[in-house]
């Protein structure tokens, strides 16, 4: 057996829908409060599963399918996966995008992680991988 | 989130609190071209009560930003250290069409001063 399958791993789905991202959020505070994560990091590990979240959301189409997001808890660290049924989009490529900065999602995973992942799925799907180091509950990034 | 409209020192302000999120910035977006006219050069958002923002949020911010920093700028109050830090982080703090302010009564000074000006 890896570290990880022995080690607490929990499932949450929802509809890829942009209503469900509060209770992602609830999910996710209550998994940093078990792996003993304080403030900032829970805001950023929030902020971050959000943004993959919600640019599954952004991607579902008229008929969002299901969202999962699952916990991975090692000694090391605290790592969030989150899987869909769509394709990562590449935001220059939408022409239809009405706000500007609709791009800072995958910046600020990058800014706010210590480690970021994004892989195809076979059989299509995204996988987002999140992780942050228990080891230090300093945050990733220093602002400018 | 929640949404209220008011005016500050002869300038529109609005009030918002609870989490800004991908799902609740349009409402947030409206309320604030509601308030803010044409010839408007400053916008206050007090973001005290608010206690997440990503993204979705700070797209909503950029906008006013872009809408009053010819002329003026958009003062944002009571920024948790949470919400400060990400508003710093995307570079938004270092535009000079967004302002800081820790509380209302160091918005309402920089109002008053710059409509002095």
């Amino acid at each position: 057996m890896s570290p990880q399958e022995s080690s607490p791993r929990r499932r949450f789905s929802v509809k890829a829908e942009s209503s469900e991202l509060t209770l992602v959020r609830r999910f996710v505070e209550e998994e940093a409060a078990r792996a003993g994560l304080q403030e900032p990091r829970v805001f950023d590990l929030k902020v971050a599963v959000s943004e993959a979240c919600a640019n599954a959301v952004e991607h579902s189409g008229e008929n969002p399918g299901p969202l999962e997001i699952i916990s991975l808890r090692t000694h090391e660290h605290l790592t969030f996966q989150i899987l869909d049924t769509g394709d990562f989009r590449v935001p220059e490529a939408n022409v239809n995008l009405r706000r500007e900065s609709r791009g800072l999602g995958l910046p600020l995973m990058v800014a706010l992680m210590d480690e970021v992942n994004i892989s195809r799925l076979q059989g299509g799907g995204t996988k987002v991988t999140l992780s942050v180091s228990l080891r230090s509950n300093s945050g990733a990034v220093r602002a400018r | 989130m929640d949404i209220a409209t008011t005016t500050l020192s002869g300038v529109p302000l609005v009030e918002v609190s609870g989490e800004i999120d991908h799902a609740s910035s349009e409402p947030f977006e409206r309320s604030i071209s509601a308030v803010l006219a044409e010839d408007d050069r400053i916008v206050l958002i007090d973001v005290s009560e608010v206690t997440y923002l990503d993204s979705g949020g700070i797209s909503v911010l950029v906008t006013a930003v872009r809408r009053v920093r010819h002329s003026g700028w958009v003062g944002v109050v009571g920024a948790n250290p949470n919400v400060k830090r990400l508003i710093e982080i995307v570079g938004l703090s270092v535009d000079h069409g967004l302002r800081m302010f820790p509380d209302r009564t160091a918005a309402v000074e920089a109002v008053d001063g710059f409509s002095s000006e």
